[in-house]
């Protein structure tokens, strides 16, 4: 047993001090074999279209995505960002529709003229012209003290988390109370 | 000297030949418990009554359960849909952290569970995953004392799932090598040793070095859900800015250019769940409106 | 045992004969449910369904390559993000202002109309981008770009008439507001 490791052990030393009997030229060059570290590792290029056959490539197609918008806790942050975009298409829509019936509108043999609508507008009872203006104040109010608020962050101000919260919960407070206030007059 | 090795291993005697296996057969050489075995593979070699009998612990009257529901879905399954799982803990045999639930229903209750974790306390960014609607890291999520309410755990919002809670990050690291995350310099330094850099300079990469890459504000940013083939997302242009605004690199025109279309940047529209979500603290939207507010004009 | 094997498949053979085009049309129908399944094995908590589920995974080159770098543009980058705060914040004193001042000004009013215009536009168009991603949806997002640009044109030339014909933007919410 003894014997047969001194063998294998002194006969490993001899395969390596071969390595370092070097050609002159490899030492001049720097390629002395006991400088360099060798890793035993076949490394191979994958390109991409074997890349696409693999297993892995595979198992990626069946995988689901997790669930997102349901799940998310709701906070000032995402919700007032979402309700910033729907109130402004809400804003943007009227006015875009208006516009275009406008345009068509003495083709079809609609009347939109400013004068017949507050003439229709006027008809209507108190809790319906309260309940309308409401609907286009609190968009309006909000998309623009929110709005405010957004270009403020832009110039990287007042985007800490607290003054975002503290912000936040000031711009909903300010517009449903201008809205009211809007639609009461 | 081979031939001598050779015979002389041949000539070895059995017992001290060594198998290089290292399994062992223990009831092979001994007739008596092959023997004991052969008769009856069902009777225990020692009766019950002489053995000490461990018994389930009764429940515990001040027990604190707490529910933790869990999302599940499994690769060798691929046509079942992800659902839901429950499993109770006592509070009490519990760690305080969100992370330590998870290991404890891992290692008593439900060992097919599968998460990422390393370091278990908030460096490396392993753990991430949305808990009661939040992205955070496990190890650094107290579990609310509060027990009467369950608790819910799912993968980061919006990745692809690979089991379980471990998200595929493919694509959000196929991002972060894309801005080049390392520094870029043409000339030598001036003292051919260091590139040195002022107190003020340095004092500027304070809140940008600190990310750890954990994908929270990336995965909790609804601009990234739906973008996240081309948006960068908060946690990479959160590196980028740290890029940009360190003295010492060279290339902050190019880092810049590579930013300056519809897509890499501009897609944040300041919603700041990437900030609020951020469990080390840091403020990726400052850093996205800082990088925008330099190339305003540009 | 065998019999009724042999009379299912019998029977099978009568069926597929019988109606060939039903079978297939099942059989067709069928694949596709078990393919959609693996598609997109929707969270079966969340109600509502996606408008646009998510496409399977699939990496663009292999896991080492960075994703692409687009070649810049500031047109759709910086000068595009410097305009629309531009404009949004010049809004904020256009509205203010004819309404507090009380003043009816032809000018101001086409100034007001053509911000808001340009406000609304940027803004539907980043709802686009946003939304209908061009490598998922290039044709729909063509479409609703291009029905996006005809609606600035209808609109404003909408409003060119209303403000030539009518008591202006301006005054005409006031009028209808207190009507």
């Amino acid at each position: 047993m003894l014997a047969q490791r001194f063998a294998q052990t002194s006969l490993r030393r001899l395969a390596v001090q071969q390595a370092r009997f070097a050609a002159p030229s490899a030492i001049a060059t720097g390629r002395v074999f006991t400088t360099s570290q060798y890793r035993p590792v076949a490394a191979t290029i994958v390109d991409e279209k074997q890349a696409q056959d693999q297993v892995l490539a595979q198992q990626r197609l069946k995988r689901p995505v997790s669930p997102h918008l349901s799940i998310y806790r709701p906070q000032v942050t995402w919700y007032l960002s979402g309700l910033n975009r729907i109130t402004g298409c809400i804003l943007s829509g009227t006015f875009y529709i208006f516009g275009a019936a406008y345009l068509i509108a003495p083709v079809v043999g609609w009347h939109l003229e400013t004068a017949s609508i507050a003439a229709a507008v006027a008809a209507w009872p108190l809790a319906v012209k309260f309940l309308a203006k409401s609907f286009f104040a609190l968009p309006f109010t909000f998309h623009t003290f929110n709005g405010i608020r957004h270009l403020t962050w832009d110039t990287a101000t007042m985007i800490r988390n607290k003054q975002v919260n503290i912000t936040g919960w000031a711009v909903v407070g300010l517009s449903v109370v201008s809205a009211l206030g809007l639609a009461l007059i | 000297m081979a031939l001598r090795l050779a015979s002389r291993r041949m000539l070895a005697p059995q017992v001290f030949r060594r198998s290089m296996a290292t399994t062992i057969e223990h009831s092979k050489g001994e007739p008596i418990s092959t023997a004991a075995e052969a008769l009856s593979a069902s009777r225990p070699p020692v009766p019950a009554s002489k053995t000490s009998t461990v018994e389930e612990s009764k429940p515990d009257p001040d027990a604190k359960m707490k529910t933790f529901q869990i999302y599940r879905w499994n690769p060798d399954n691929p046509t079942e849909k992800p659902k839901m799982q429950s499993y109770k803990l006592d509070l009490n045999k519990t760690g305080p952290m969100m992370l330590d639930a998870l290991i404890r229903i891992k290692n008593e209750i439900d060992p097919t569970l599968t998460f990422r974790r390393s370091c278990r306390e908030g460096i490396c960014g392993s753990c991430a995953m949305n808990i009661d609607g939040v992205n955070t890291l496990a190890c650094l999520c107290r579990i609310p004392t509060e027990s009467s309410k369950d608790s819910r755990i799912y993968p980061l919002p919006h990745t692809y799932v690979v089991k379980d809670l471990v998200p595929d990050l493919t694509q959000f690291y196929k991002q972060y090598k894309s801005i080049k995350p390392y520094l870029q310099r043409d000339t030598p330094p001036p003292d051919g040793r260091e590139n040195r850099q002022s107190k003020a300079e340095r004092l500027k990469l304070d809140g940008l070095y600190e990310c750890i890459l954990c994908a929270c504000c990336s995965t909790s940013c609804p601009s990234y859900w739906w973008n996240s083939e081309e948006y960068l997302g908060p946690a990479v242009l959160l590196q980028s800015y740290r890029w940009i605004a360190d003295s010492r690199d060279e290339r902050t025109l190019q880092r810049k250019d590579a930013l300056n279309n519809s897509m890499s940047l501009y897609r944040c529209h300041t919603i700041l769940n990437c900030s609020r979500t951020c469990p080390k603290g840091l403020n990726p939207a400052l850093a996205i409106a800082e990088i925008k507010k330099s190339m305003a004009f540009t | 045992m065998a019999a009724t094997f042999r009379t299912s498949t019998a029977a099978a053979r009568a069926f597929s004969l019988a109606s060939p085009a039903f079978r297939t049309q099942f059989a067709a129908r069928s694949t596709f449910t078990l393919q959609s399944a693996l598609r997109r094995s929707a969270f079966h908590t969340s109600p509502v369904r996606a408008l646009l589920p998510p496409l399977p995974q699939k990496i663009q080159g292999t896991v080492n390559d960075p994703v692409n770098v687009p070649s810049p543009s500031p047109t759709h980058g910086s000068y595009h993000w410097t305009i629309e705060r531009v404009v949004s914040a010049a809004l904020v004193p256009l509205t203010i202002a004819p309404f507090a001042a009380g003043a009816l000004n032809p000018l101001m009013d086409g100034i007001f109309i053509s911000a808001i215009l340009l406000h609304s536009h940027i803004g539907f168009q980043s709802v686009i981008i946003d939304y209908l991603p061009n490598w998922r949806v290039p044709t729909i997002r063509k479409l609703f770009n291009w029905a996006l640009n005809l609606a600035f044109v209808v609109v404003g030339w909408g409003f060119y008439e209303f403000e030539t014909n009518d008591v202006g933007l301006t005054e005409g919410v006031k009028r209808i507001w207190k009507a």
